[in-house]
């Protein structure tokens, strides 16, 4: 017993691991952190300290230098030559060059069963002009390009050490990152270790990064509470005050790039009758939203941008609830009387109390909302085959506006759950990838969000914020809205 | 004794086999299509297609049996879908944890379950008795998830003397992997406790009626001996075949302890493969499971036989 004792003591005067290790919490384990493969979000948490990318993203999610130090955009649009930073070698030795990055860009584009060759597919060629020069040319202008190289079709991974270890690489990833891959076990943690020659001196200043999955928020939030990891993403808005409380531990907002809401289904259903849509879409309340269910952490949405990124439109006002309208759209609808219809949502407490909130709201306009959870794979499943009347699915978001609406809305779009399809709002998506005018471009995002409000493929209701919890001993995460933390220039302070 | 183990194990072949067409089945009427749920966000009906035709999944469900059973018999449990690495490695990783929480928790529920039984038998209608019964239902009814919690809550966070969850391997660290393995041990362990007592009792007050106890009470024998040595031995044996029965659900209850402590054993993998869809990883767990099950029944059979010498097996 005594010896016991003697050893929580210790314990609970040792302090955790070495002094330099900062322990993650992150909610999902990362399935693969091989980015050709990766399709996870959460796969990007761990991406962004092994890897570089060509290009990185600022505060205002601004394209700024990386890996490339500077880059040109030729030929309207067409062809992008990047200068590349010099002494840069990658975890295993490897040198970082031109021939790195189209080793890199080919890989993505052509391997078998790669992930990233959607958002390459407009490449037609990469050039190594010299070692320090890359010139590579599109089928047609895309905006949206560097941002995409700002994620992980921009990870340079290590030629030498993908050739050598072909499907294992994701098991043994190198890059040039500020840390490298140490070990993983699966379900249970990633050790990432400083990079002592990191291209930037000085960085990293930790020596040590451990990545923990806890799925479940309330585990996530103790081990936080206690002191055994010392930050976590994301956070619970139920868990927030626990936190807040905390004299040791402190809450950072990110704002967010993504949507949520409910895909209105046109093919079946009462949503094919468009009065109807539009009757349901006037019962959201989104501010008690807000307020109810996410404790005034969301922020609600006129659209697939949220504010803070390229294409947000302030003059496109957040729909209001107007029960007298909705009343007046159900009777131009034909059902004066209210009708019901079944929305679908994955497993989970706050996607069910969102819906029950959907449900109370509706309910007094007379529409009867009937809820059916259903496991995510399935809900997906489903989803796609159109068979669903309403399903709650959003979007994590992208940096460049065309990520965010592209796939979604656009008639027969790999993810369009709707089965919506307007010819003059493909027109000007199609437009807006091309024309490189920020200006012209964020016009453009408008008149079709003013489209989509009208016709209701997707009922935007709010924008989630990143909400993650740290403790105050931590320094320098720097807020990007991808959500993305960058451990580069953190540092621990002492207890 | 060497032919009966022998026999028993032969005679499970079949039954294996039968839980590899269920395990099989079971697996490909699950709704959900792994090739979706690996690509997530990034799901292009092309890329879909793509990767079913590099899963295999696109192939008839017997040949897809027929190469899983083929490379069983070889060895060969095959590729993560998830993860893309073998099965095989994956799962001699995560065993031997869920293993060693089993063994903690049997034994807290032993050191738990069969004093408190004994207990109340003895003191039978007592205040210790009801005591024991509702100790022993609270710890049968109480969810594991909510006990587990708890003592989070209480060691980890009120008091700060036990980290909250995580794993180390004994071999690293003994003393924090077995201070890691307190709470989850408990919060498995009181739950099987409460059916152990309860059983227990029942089968001690059952002997303790019989005449020989009264005989070896008449030879003038100390109590302690009559109660351990002549009643609780020939107690032990429905005690037995519940502690293999709970056993065997152990594994099961390790899934929702696994979680809240986030040990990186079999119930984690379990509950992951499933909702991934990972067919092989899930396939080789429920297999696993099944075959642990089947030996800790051949297992219990000896013991009987330890336990009561007139038991024989030929």
């Amino acid at each position: 017993m005594k010896q016991w004792l003697a050893a929580v003591v210790l314990w609970s005067l040792g302090g955790q691991g070495l002094a330099q290790t900062v322990t993650v919490g992150l909610d999902a384990d990362p399935p693969n952190l091989d980015p050709l493969l990766s399709s996870a979000l959460v796969d990007r948490q761990v991406h962004n300290q092994i890897y570089d990318k060509l290009v990185d993203l600022d505060e205002n999610l601004r394209i700024v230098p990386m890996l490339a130090t500077s880059w040109r955009v030729e030929e309207n649009g067409t062809v992008y030559v990047f200068t590349l930073r010099q002494g840069v070698k990658f975890h295993d030795g490897t040198d970082f060059n031109a021939e790195a990055v189209k080793f890199n860009l080919d890989r993505y584009r052509s391997a078998p069963g790669s992930r990233r060759s959607g958002e390459l597919s407009l490449i037609t060629n990469v050039q190594v002009v010299n070692p320090t020069t890359v010139r590579v040319t599109l089928k047609e202008p895309f905006a949206p390009f560097l941002a995409i190289l700002s994620d992980r079709s921009g990870m340079m991974v290590s030629p030498t050490a993908a050739q050598r270890l072909g499907a294992e690489f994701g098991n043994n990833p190198v890059g040039t990152g500020p840390f490298k891959f140490v070990e993983r076990r699966r379900q249970d943690r990633i050790v990432l270790a400083r990079n002592e020659n990191y291209w930037q001196r000085g960085f990293p200043r930790i020596e040590q990064l451990v990545y923990r999955p806890f799925p479940d928020d309330d585990v996530r939030v103790a081990n936080l509470l206690s002191g055994a990891v010392n930050i976590i993403t994301p956070v619970a808005a139920k868990d927030l005050a626990a936190i807040r409380n905390n004299p040791n531990l402190t809450v950072n907002n990110f704002p967010g790039i993504g949507y949520q809401g409910i895909w209105l289904n046109h093919t079946r259903g009462p949503f094919t009758n468009k009065a109807l849509r539009q009757a349901f879409a006037a019962t959201i309340d989104r501010d008690v939203v807000d307020r109810v269910v996410f404790l005034g952490t969301a922020l609600p949405s006129n659209g697939p941008f949220p504010p803070g990124t390229l294409a947000y439109d302030k003059g496109i006002a957040v729909p209001k609830r107007d029960l007298a309208l909705a009343r007046q759209k159900l009777a131009e609808g034909g059902r004066p009387q209210g009708f019901s219809f079944t929305l679908t949502i994955a497993p989970g407490p706050v996607l069910a109390q969102l819906a029950q909130v959907y449900q109370a709201m509706a309910a007094e306009a007379g529409i009867q909302v009937r809820i059916e959870q259903v496991e995510f794979g399935t809900l997906l499943d489903r989803a796609a085959k159109l068979e669903l009347e309403a399903v709650a699915v959003g979007w994590s978001g992208r940096p460049d506006p065309d990520g965010n609406i592209y796939d979604f809305v656009r008639c027969k779009a790999a993810n369009n759950y709707s089965g919506y399809c307007n010819a003059r709002a493909d027109n000007l998506l199609n437009r807006a990838r091309t024309v490189r005018l920020p200006e012209a471009r964020r016009d453009l995002y408008s008149q079709i969000t003013k489209i989509i409000q009208e016709d209701l493929p997707y009922i935007y209701v709010y924008h989630p914020q990143t909400t993650i919890g740290l403790s105050r001993r931590l320094s320098g995460i720097p807020v990007i809205p991808d959500g993305i933390l960058r451990f580069r220039g953190v540092s621990l302070g002492a207890q | 004794m060497f032919l009966f183990v022998l026999r028993r194990l032969v005679g499970g072949l079949p039954t294996l086999l039968l839980v590899t067409v269920m395990v099989f089945a079971l697996t490909r009427v699950l709704p959900g299509d792994p090739a979706r749920l690996l690509l997530g966000e990034e799901a292009t009906p092309e890329l879909v297609a793509q990767i079913r035709e590099e899963l295999g999944l696109n192939r008839p469900i017997l040949v897809q049996y027929a190469d899983w059973l083929w490379g069983l018999v070889q060895g060969d449990l095959g590729r993560s879908i998830r993860g893309n690495e073998q099965v095989a490695p994956i799962i001699w990783q995560k065993l031997p944890t869920t293993l060693e929480l089993s063994f903690f928790s049997l034994l807290v529920a032993i050191l738990i379950g069969i004093p408190a039984g004994v207990l109340a038998a003895l003191r039978r209608n007592t205040a210790a008795d009801a005591s024991v019964t509702v100790l022993a239902l609270s710890g049968i009814s109480i969810p594991n998830f909510f006990l587990g919690i708890l003592l989070i809550y209480l060691f980890s966070i009120r008091l700060a003397w036990i980290p909250p969850s995580g794993y180390v391997e004994p071999w690293v660290d003994l003393q924090k992997n077995l201070l890691l393995m307190l709470m989850p041990a408990i919060t498995l362990g009181t739950a099987l406790a409460g059916a152990i007592a309860r059983f227990t009792r029942n089968s001690m007050l059952e002997v303790l009626s019989q005449d020989y106890v009264r005989t070896a009470r008449a030879k003038g024998l100390e109590g302690r001996v009559v109660v351990y040595k002549h009643a609780l031995r020939n107690a032990a044996i429905p005690v037995v075949t519940v502690i293999g029965l709970q056993l065997g659900g152990l594994l099961g209850g390790a899934v929702v302890t696994e979680q809240v402590f986030s040990i990186p054993g079999f119930g984690r993998l379990l509950v992951d493969s499933v909702f991934n869809r990972d067919f092989p990883v899930l396939q080789a767990v429920v297999l696993i499971s099944a075959l642990a099950v089947f030996l800790i029944n051949v297992l219990t059979d000896l013991l009987y036989a330890a336990i009561d010498p007139r038991i024989r097996y030929h």
